[in-house]
């Protein structure tokens, strides 16, 4: 039995459903009963319930891309602010994929303290403690651009379905943007008012993450303001 | 102040209540830009601020657990909550409320999700009118699901008490002061579950297996507006543009 409709709003201690569900995040089970432990939107299949949080803090997963910033240094790595409860560390190896002689090198000129980097969570034990990794292509040190922070929640909406949201705001606004799941956004752009303009986009879907016909809207948006330019 | 001759005229109360009715109150999720998580209550003449933040990292480290996340509550009076001023700071009476808000709310918390880390709790009181720690804990409550922390249900409470051989529920500062018995009490309203209970006074068996069923059905009508106000807090987004 399901009480509830996917995308309903749903409180802590709502009873979602009684029965042979599985329950992921934002749902727990009490005998047969079903219940939601957070504010958030029901997310009912066949066979899992689980509730789509509107708030809260980012929680680290295996695999994750996420923005981090550089707050400390230690032997053979950095600690990296990820945006999250934890911090999470990226060792040498796991950021230049060869390696190096901790004795000769200094890592400070590889990495330091207030440096960006896209990285991946490589792993997250029982502990919290979180591995990151940045030798792929793609991630990195970032040396310039805009980083804004949106609730690490919203980030669905601003990638979209397929990435829709993602390439509109890029299309619109000749910037290149790059999304963190934890809710840090680089923008890159020739144009100061074009990465303004992203920027405002993206704080408008922050804003207005839960309407619909929201991807149209802000089409139409960054091409008010465009004209407005010229 | 001085005692009032009467504190029940003809089966009614001071302020007009009858013995089983709950003061106005009014509660609103997210009162607060910068916390995490926050809520504003008012019962009555009380008037009561909560903010949530976290889970975050502990400080000083060697406080957190290494299984689970740590429950912090500090319950504060602001110094013009009261008739003369309160010395600001705590005392002997605000860490014991503290305390019991801590207490109530651990049971309903998912901690163990946020090993080595910490939730904090503030409750300020800017208007105090009997009944704070009551109405603090349905602030905190409130704040705790605004902040996306995953709970079991949310935590109602009312206090319960005598004046004058009745039993009445939520009391105001004149008969808490005046009358016989004071009961706080919070609840687990799906479960029926008590998460607090404190008394001061005597009650009959009878009396307080009266009380007790008094605090319920007042837990059940704090609890349907929090979960009311949660609503609204997210709907009136929907309705924004």
């Amino acid at each position: 039995m399901i009480h509830v409709k996917t995308r309903d709003l749903v409180l802590p201690g709502q009873l979602i459903a009684e029965g042979k569900y599985k329950t992921r995040d934002g749902a727990f089970r009490e005998g047969e009963n079903i219940f939601s432990s957070v504010v958030g939107l029901a997310d009912v299949r066949e066979e899992t319930i689980s509730v789509i949080p509107l708030g809260g803090q980012y929680i680290p997963r295996v695999g994750d891309m996420v923005i981090g910033v550089v707050i400390d240094d230690h032997r053979a790595g950095w600690i990296v602010d990820i945006k999250s409860t934890y911090t999470a560390t990226l060792l040498v190896s796991d950021f230049l994929r060869q390696k190096v002689d901790l004795f000769k090198e200094d890592i400070s000129k590889i990495l330091t303290i207030g440096d960006v980097v896209a990285v991946e969570v490589r792993s997250v034990d029982e502990r919290m403690d979180i591995l990151l990794e940045g030798g792929r292509p793609g991630l990195g040190r970032i040396k310039s651009g805009k980083m804004i922070e949106i609730s690490p929640m919203k980030v669905p909406r601003v990638l979209g379905k397929k990435g829709s949201m993602f390439d509109v705001i890029q299309n619109g606004t000749g910037c290149k943007l790059m999304v963190g799941r934890n809710g840090r956004i680089m923008v890159w752009g020739k144009d100061e008012g074009m990465i303004n303009n992203a920027v405002e986009a993206i704080f408008t879907i922050e804003r207005e993450a839960h309407t619909s016909g929201l991807t149209d809207r802000i089409r139409l948006m960054l091409e008010k303001m465009k004209s407005e330019v010229n | 102040m001085d005692k009032p001759e009467k504190l029940m005229i003809d089966g009614k109360r001071l302020d007009g209540r009858s013995p089983e009715e709950l003061r106005p109150f009014k509660i609103v999720a997210g009162a607060l830009e910068r916390a995490d998580g926050s809520a504003y209550v008012e019962m009555g003449n009380n008037k009561v601020f909560a903010a949530v933040y976290g889970p975050r990292e502990m400080h000083p480290r060697h406080h957190a657990l290494p299984d689970q996340a740590v429950l912090r509550c500090r319950y504060n009076m602001a110094p013009f909550s009261v008739d003369d001023r309160k010395k600001p700071g705590p005392n002997r009476r605000s860490i014991e409320i503290s305390k019991v808000t801590r207490e109530a709310l651990e049971p309903v918390m998912f901690l163990e999700l946020y090993p080595r880390s910490v939730i904090d709790v503030f409750v300020e009181v800017l208007q105090a009118d009997a009944g704070t720690r009551t109405a603090g804990i349905n602030a905190a409550s409130v704040a705790l699901a605004d902040a996306g922390i995953p709970m079991k249900d949310l935590v109602s409470s009312v206090a319960v008490g005598k004046v004058e051989e009745t039993v009445v529920m939520d009391l105001f500062k004149e008969e808490d002061q005046w009358g016989t018995t004071d009961m706080p009490i919070a609840m687990i309203p799906r479960k029926k579950a008590i998460t607090l209970l404190q008394m001061d006074g005597h009650f009959t068996e009878e009396e307080f297996k009266y009380a007790l069923d008094l605090a319920s059905r007042g837990c059940t009508q704090i609890y349907e507006a929090q979960r009311q106000a949660l609503k609204e807090k997210y709907t009136m987004r929907k309705e924004e543009e």
